[in-house]
């Protein structure tokens, strides 16, 4: 909302001008002074007078009222016509639609000109023909906006609910779609008060707009437009006028359409594409920092981080950033430490919010830019056998990985892949981004790949585009697009979830038949759901709100869970794998309100005081397997 | 109607873009070819002969076409088709043809004449000068070069109707909008909207003329571009200078101006409707303006007060005593108000019109200045059609004109002054003028010019006291050019338009 | 698809007809009378015997339903009638006309996204910083200019003052190509400049909304470069919205370019329809329109067609 305060109070100063002006001590707007034409300023006159020796600054002030009025006047006129078109024709489709918005759209046939034209002609020239101009030529854009959202609201759930319902559609109208065409509506409004009053100057110009001696802008123009070379002036003052008022309002129309669709944008871009690495990022402390050691101090040492291990993670902390507002600094996962070997693959679990797909975000750099990695270390080993730390990469050291060595399987592949191209070159791209490959052979070995993912008739899928497919045969598209150049890692974001249960399995089939063929791959699966992690994985790591608070080999965590946590999640699966998680009382706690001590407390039936106070350490009940409860051992 | 290339044009449009490469004064003087670079100001709606289709169209139809008469760059009465006319004893005019070809080669003949006489008369006709035309009862032609029409009355001022360039000649059976005509150009293509494209005529009667080779009129509608063309180079001349840019042209000493008063602006009054019906309160209209504030205002100082008729002081008919006899009094049109029973004035519409800026600055000054006596005025100003339209309908109370005279005879105000004359927009609405309208009828039927001077200083006597019109301002009528541009005139007051015919002459120097 | 155009078609026929008929009666409502008009030109009185002679030989005597059916049945038969004014052919002023107008929108189209897409894509990449506000005051700036102030300005610094352009005006490509491109871009760099503004924003808005989808992670994680990941996978998809709207403000401009042929002195189809409506050509007037609103309606259906092959998502099957 603070974005707003800059053009809404510069808008409030010329309305006030405008309003107020009658009783400011100006000049008289009519009064000639013809010996004294074409005069520069002076004290009497600040901008100096026109060519009739009057008043330029009281002329632009009260030109303001007739400009402004005119504009602002016709916009909100059309923008209730239009909505009111547009909302009927979306709702009631059929005859309706064809009386509201399509009748409307004749207008638009119309040169916006002529229209005018024939109205200022047919009523006579003056405020009132011109406003019905104005609201006749713009109603029709409003109409199609609030016509084109209308629809999109109409068939979401609860307007059919309501329409179920017996709910008189008028109601339905006015009171559920009307507050959700209102953004869109808003923004054209102030696009069309900007553009209305340059058609006003325009109209004016062509002697088909405001009657003199009432002033306008557009009159002023036309009139210094003649005397450009008695007085250039007086063709600035007005033309300044118009331009900061409507810039006014662009800057309005911007502000507004990020308020009401507020996207994370950081000031200067996506932090990916500028070509530096951010200076904004604080320096992070790596491998041998201070910060990490302070926290290993408290969690304990890391397991594993022996040689054979193909990724190390740890004491990986995510954190929000956002330049002095709200919550920065707000920790979502905290101290992570988990290791992968080549081959093996780890599972990450956890409800939603737990942090493990931030995890795997984390390791790629794909994380959301108002999201940063504030410490730890990720320790790769890489093809050529440099040890790289991820988490220290910029985004091109990312790239030269990414698809390559380490690559992703997103969960919802029906939105992951790029919808107006072909498969085939959404595959063959990846495998041409990383090797010295020609488009032919690419294009043969991404026919190869989907043969090998189990597409059907993969010369012709090749050419088809993501929404002729089947969703999984689209997720086997993108599994097809993560394996193409053999990475070492692969980091499966729920793979699986979006998909119905039969499917869900053939994918996880696939998966294990890609791991036997890569046998050195390592893979990490983010999911939530322990059925498909008891078939696919060979260790499996559990998250809880940002934390790690269990990890292990499969099959010994299924059987004996440390952390109460894992417990309840074990338990909540019903027999037989179905889908959801049921039955852990409570929710997660939101980033901002941790609990002090262990964050799964109050959820947790074996918490005690002493919980309560300290965030748990580490604990380590078998060589293998860690846990962060400190009465792992009452834990079953 | 299609753009047809010639060589020559093309020589002439290559050596325009040519120019632009070789800046400076050298371009100025850079040879045309002979061919004069002209911007109008419109593009002739059409090529009829004999209807009024405006100045433009009256610069074309005197390029392609002769009437028998024309004015001379002085503003006499010249023979054009006609070698000498005279009145014989029976009170008809006899006018003897010279050797004259059309332009397809055949002779210009006393058939021709009378057939064009006839053929614009006619009940169908769509002519301009259709009423005056029917007054000649009968066209005599005894031999091929003598053309005698008869009148029902004598007239003094029929061979001024056919100086007209509403009143050309064209040959016997053409269609009516021919653009073969017996003048110095041949039209040789046109690009409606755009260009005009003319080449001197080598049978033309006048031993070498013209002087050009040519004529491309290129149409600028925009006052100010125009301007900008000639600076810029891109034409040699250019009609209506709008009055902002005379100074301009007059200090450039790479152009030179050539402006005249002519045109003049004036009131109309609705006079069948309250309160301009009463002669008191339009003689307050007229006393309540100060003129020099239009002239300065819509005319930047291009022009005259006229508080008078419509009769330049250079005129042979100019009454001096009566000059200011609509001299600025506001204190005398207040008085008229209060004798006329609006002693706090009353409100009104004036209309005019948004399409020209001088029409809506002059109704700007005078709603000013009749507000100052009590008059409030509303502005009405709709765009030019609809002006005329209520003017013609008389959908107004009072209104701002602006307009010529047909020519410098006192005779040319007719249109104006003439309540007689159907209802017209260019003069008062419903307003009858006995004794001006016998005046007039009167000057037409007298030869003498003693008699005819004191009939029209009657008239205007009359005409200052029971107020038809309200002459407001001369304003000036400018023509631009290079330097280099010899021979063209912009013809003396009310004849500005009928400058065209001087083309003839014209030579790039 | 060609069901979809069928039915499209005949939904278009049935505008045409509806603004053909709307115009003509609003045509009839507006005062002025031709016949009087064109008899009265140069402020000369015009004689009411002429007038009426005039108006029978137009056959604006007849009763408006015959003068409607007249014209109509000409429509129908391909003929537009003539010019009240001098007769010319109304078909045949259109075909010399249309394409100079077509001429400069679409330049002034190339020219607005050659400039604008970059613009607006550099603008939501640095969404924020000072090349955004840059590009969006100066958006802002080229909005609220309006075209005859523009025009002006242009014509006396590069003509008047520089002499690098011709004051405006039209020399047929065939007499003269360098000069005739010279005048070309005097009016479609100005319509171009409105233009530019408003693709740069929709580019902007569209690029910023495209950055946040999923594929373009994606593309990320596949470790394209940032040049094809911008090139194919945002820009690319940001594009399929900015021609929408370039193509419905290209169907505005055809006929709606008039100050800038006034400015420019450039004899176009917007130029030509005032002229007309001055005149009240009814013949011309409805002639213009007519094939304004086909176009409009063509260009309509052309840019669906067009969104169709761009997204295949779209299905034009109804």
């Amino acid at each position: 909302m603070r974005k707003l305060v800059l053009p809404v109070s510069i808008i409030a100063v010329i309305l006030a001008l405008v309003l107020l002006a009658p009783v400011l001590p100006l000049a008289d707007v009519r009064a000639m002074d013809i010996p004294h034409r074409f005069a520069g300023p002076s004290m009497q006159h600040w901008l100096g007078q026109d060519e009739f020796g009057r008043d330029v600054l009281t002329r632009l002030i009260f030109g303001a009222r007739a400009s402004l009025s005119i504009a602002i006047g016709s916009a909100l006129a059309a923008a209730v016509i239009g909505a009111a078109l547009g909302l009927l024709g979306g709702y009631f489709r059929g005859l309706v639609e064809i009386l509201t918005v399509r009748a409307a759209e004749v207008i638009l046939c119309l040169p916006p000109l002529l229209l005018a034209l024939l109205v200022v002609t047919i009523l006579g020239a003056g405020f009132w023909p011109l406003i019905l101009a104005l609201t006749i030529l713009y109603t029709p854009n409003y109409a199609r906006i609030v016509y084109a959202a209308t629809l999109q609201v109409r068939g979401l759930d609860y307007v059919t609910a309501q329409r179920a319902l017996g709910t008189h559609p008028l109601k339905i109208v006015l009171r559920t779609l009307l507050p959700n065409v209102l953004p869109p509506l808003l923004v054209q409004i102030s696009l069309v008060i900007a553009s209305a009053i340059v058609i006003e100057s325009g109209l004016s110009f062509l002697g088909l707009g405001v009657v003199p001696p009432t002033p306008s802008w557009g009159l002023m123009i036309r009139a210094a437009r003649g005397a450009m070379e008695q007085a250039p002036m007086l063709l600035v003052w007005p033309s300044l006028a118009l331009a900061g008022t409507i810039l006014t309002f662009n800057l309005l129309c911007d502000r507004l359409q990020s308020v009401l669709d507020p996207r994370a944008v950081p000031a200067g871009g996506a932090i990916w594409l500028r070509r530096r690495k951010p200076a904004a990022s604080p320096p992070r402390a790596v491998l041998a920092g201070e910060d990490p050691v302070n926290r290993r101090a408290v969690a304990g040492t890391p397991p594993a981080a022996g040689p054979g291990d193909l990724l190390a993670i740890d004491g990986l902390t995510i954190a929000l950033r956002r330049a002095g507002g709200i919550g920065s600094g707000m920790e979502l996962v905290r101290d992570v430490a988990i290791s992968v070997r080549p081959g093996e693959t780890l599972a990450i679990v956890g409800e939603s919010g737990s942090g493990k797909t931030l995890t795997s975000l984390a390791l790629t750099g794909l994380l959301p830019d108002v999201l940063e990695v504030t410490a730890g270390s990720a320790v790769y080993v890489a093809r050529d056998g440099r040890r790289l730390d991820l988490l220290a990469e910029d985004e091109d050291g990312h790239r030269r990985l990414r698809g390559d060595e380490i690559s992703m399987v997103f969960q919802d592949a029906n939105a992951a892949l790029n919808p107006v191209q072909r498969i085939g070159e959404q595959l063959s791209e990846v495998i041409r981004a990383h090797r010295p490959a020609g488009a032919a052979e690419a294009g043969r070995e991404a026919v190869d790949l989907l043969r090998r993912v189990g597409i059907p008739d993969p010369d012709r899928r090749a050419r088809a585009y993501p929404h002729e497919l089947s969703g999984g045969q689209r997720q086997r598209a993108m599994i097809a697009i993560a394996v193409a150049n053999r990475p070492k890692l692969l980091l499966a974001d729920e793979p699986t979830t979006a998909l119905d249960p039969t499917i869900q399995a053939q994918i996880l089939a696939l998966l294990s038949d890609l791991r036997r063929d890569s046998p050195e791959m390592g893979v990490v699966f983010v999911t939530h759901n322990l059925a498909v992690v008891a078939e696919i994985a060979d260790r499996v790591a559990v998250m809880y709100a940002g934390e790690l608070v269990e990890e292990g080999p499969v099959a010994e965590i299924f059987a004996r869970p440390r952390h109460p946590y894992t417990a309840a999640l074990i338990g909540s699966v019903p027999e037989g794998g179905a889908e959801r998680l049921v039955a852990i009382p409570g929710t997660v706690p939101p980033p901002g309100k941790m609990p002090p001590g262990c964050r799964f407390a109050p959820r947790c039936d074996h918490a005690e005081k002493v919980c309560r106070q300290a965030s748990p350490p580490e604990f380590r009940p078998q060589p293998d397997r860690r846990t962060r409860c400190l009465r792992f051992e009452e834990v079953t | 109607m299609t753009m047809r290339l010639t060589r020559r044009t093309f020589l002439a449009t290559s050596a325009a873009a040519g120019s632009l490469t070789f800046l400076g004064p050298r371009s100025l003087h850079a040879a045309t070819n002979g061919t004069l670079r002209f911007g109008l100001s419109a593009y002739p709606p059409s090529f009829d002969a004999w209807a009024s289709s405006g100045t433009a169209a009256g610069t074309v139809k005197l390029l392609i076409h002769r009437g028998l008469m024309s004015f001379a760059p002085d503003g006499s009465l010249r023979g054009e088709l006609a070698e000498s006319w005279e009145v014989d004893d029976q009170g008809a005019w006899v006018f003897k043809l010279r050797d004259a070809t059309w332009q397809d080669g055949s002779p210009v003949t006393a058939e021709d004449i009378a057939w064009n006489v006839a053929e614009a008369s006619k009940p169908d006709s769509t002519a301009f000068l259709r009423g005056q035309l029917q007054t000649i009862t009968k066209v005599e032609t005894p031999d091929d070069t003598t053309v005698r029409m008869i009148t029902e009355e004598p007239s003094a001022v029929l061979p001024g109707w056919f100086a007209h360039y509403n009143m050309p000649m064209i040959k016997k059976g053409e269609a009516v909008d021919t653009t073969m005509g017996a003048g110095p150009f041949k039209l040789d293509a046109t690009d409606r909207g755009v260009s005009l494209t003319f080449s001197a005529f080598d049978g033309y009667y006048k031993k070498g003329l013209p002087k050009l080779a040519g004529v491309k009129a290129t149409v600028y509608a925009d006052e100010n571009l125009r301007v900008a063309a000639l600076q810029a180079g891109d034409i040699d001349l250019i009609e209506y200078v709008p009055w902002q840019a005379m100074e301009q042209i007059e200090q450039n000493d790479q152009l030179k101006l050539d402006a005249v008063d002519g045109p003049f602006m004036y009131l109309t009054f609705n006079g069948k409707r309250a309160p301009f019906d009463d002669p008191k309160v339009r003689r307050a209209v007229a006393h309540a303006i100060k003129r020099e504030d239009i002239v300065a205002a819509a005319f930047y100082g291009r022009g005259g007060t006229l508080a008078h008729l419509p009769i330049a002081d250079g005129s042979a008919f100019y009454n001096p005593d009566l000059a200011d006899g609509w001299a600025y009094d506001p204190d005398k049109a207040k008085q008229l108000l209060a004798e006329a029973g609006h002693p706090d004035g009353f409100d009104c519409t004036m209309l005019s019109t948004a399409q020209y800026g001088m029409h809506q600055s002059t109704a700007e000054v005078c709603q000013a200045y009749l507000s100052m006596v009590g008059i409030n005025v509303k502005l009405d100003l709709p765009e030019w059609s609809t002006r005329v339209q209520k003017g013609n309908q008389g959908d107004y109370d009072l209104a701002v004109m602006g307009t010529t005279a047909a020519n410098n005879d006192p005779d040319g105000l007719s249109d104006i002054i003439d309540g007689s004359l159907p209802a017209s927009f260019v003069r008062s609405y419903g307003l009858e003028t006995p004794e001006i309208s016998g005046y007039l009828k009167k000057g037409r039927t007298t030869f003498d010019e003693q008699k005819r001077k004191e009939i029209y200083a009657e008239m205007e006597k009359v005409a200052i006291e029971t107020t038809p019109i309200v002459g407001l301002c001369w304003r000036s009528q400018g023509y631009g050019m290079k330097p280099n541009v010899t021979g063209f005139t912009n013809m003396p007051g009310q004849l500005t338009f009928y400058s065209g015919v001087t083309l003839e002459e014209t030579a790039l120097g | 698809m060609l069901r979809y155009v069928a039915y499209r078609s005949i939904v278009a026929i049935f505008l045409v007809w509806v603004v053909v008929t709307l115009v003509f009666l609003l045509l009839h409502l507006v005062p002025g009378d031709p016949a009087e008009l064109l008899l009265s030109q140069g402020a000369t009185a015009a004689d009411p015997q002429a007038v009426a002679n005039l108006r029978e030989r137009l056959g604006l005597n007849d009763p408006l339903w015959l003068q409607y059916a007249h014209h109509i049945g000409g429509i129908l038969t391909g003929d537009l009638g003539t010019s009240f004014r001098d007769g010319a052919s109304v078909a045949g002023q259109i075909v010399q006309r249309l394409p100079r107008t077509l001429e400069v929108i679409i330049t002034a189209a190339l020219i607005a996204v050659a400039a604008g897409v970059p613009a607006g894509t550099l603008a939501a990449i640095r969404a924020g910083g000072w090349v955004d506000n840059v590009i969006s005051f100066l958006s802002s700036l080229a909005l609220s200019t309006p075209v005859f102030v523009v025009g002006s300005v242009v014509i006396l610094v590069f003509a008047q003052e520089l002499r690098i352009v011709p004051a405006g005006g039209y020399v047929a490509f065939a007499v003269d190509p360098l000069r005739h491109l010279m005048l070309l871009l005097l009016p479609a760099g100005t319509v171009a400049l409105a233009l530019w503004a408003v693709i740069a924003r929709m580019s902007r808005a569209s690029v910023l909304d495209v950055l946040e989808r999923d594929h373009v992670r994606t593309a990320r994680a596949k470790g394209l470069s940032r040049r094809r990941i911008l090139t194919r996978h945002v820009v690319r998809n940001a594009m399929i919205p900015v021609l929408t709207v370039l193509g419905l403000e290209m169907g505005t401009l055809i006929g709606g370019t008039v100050l800038v042929e006034f400015v420019f002195n450039w004899p176009g189809l917007s130029g030509y329809l005032v002229s007309a409506v001055d005149a009240r050509d009814y013949p011309e007037v409805v002639g213009i329109v007519m094939v304004i609103s086909i176009l409009f309606v063509f260009l309509n259906l052309v840019v669906d067609v067009v969104y169709a092959v761009l997204d295949p998502r779209i299905s034009l099957a109804r």
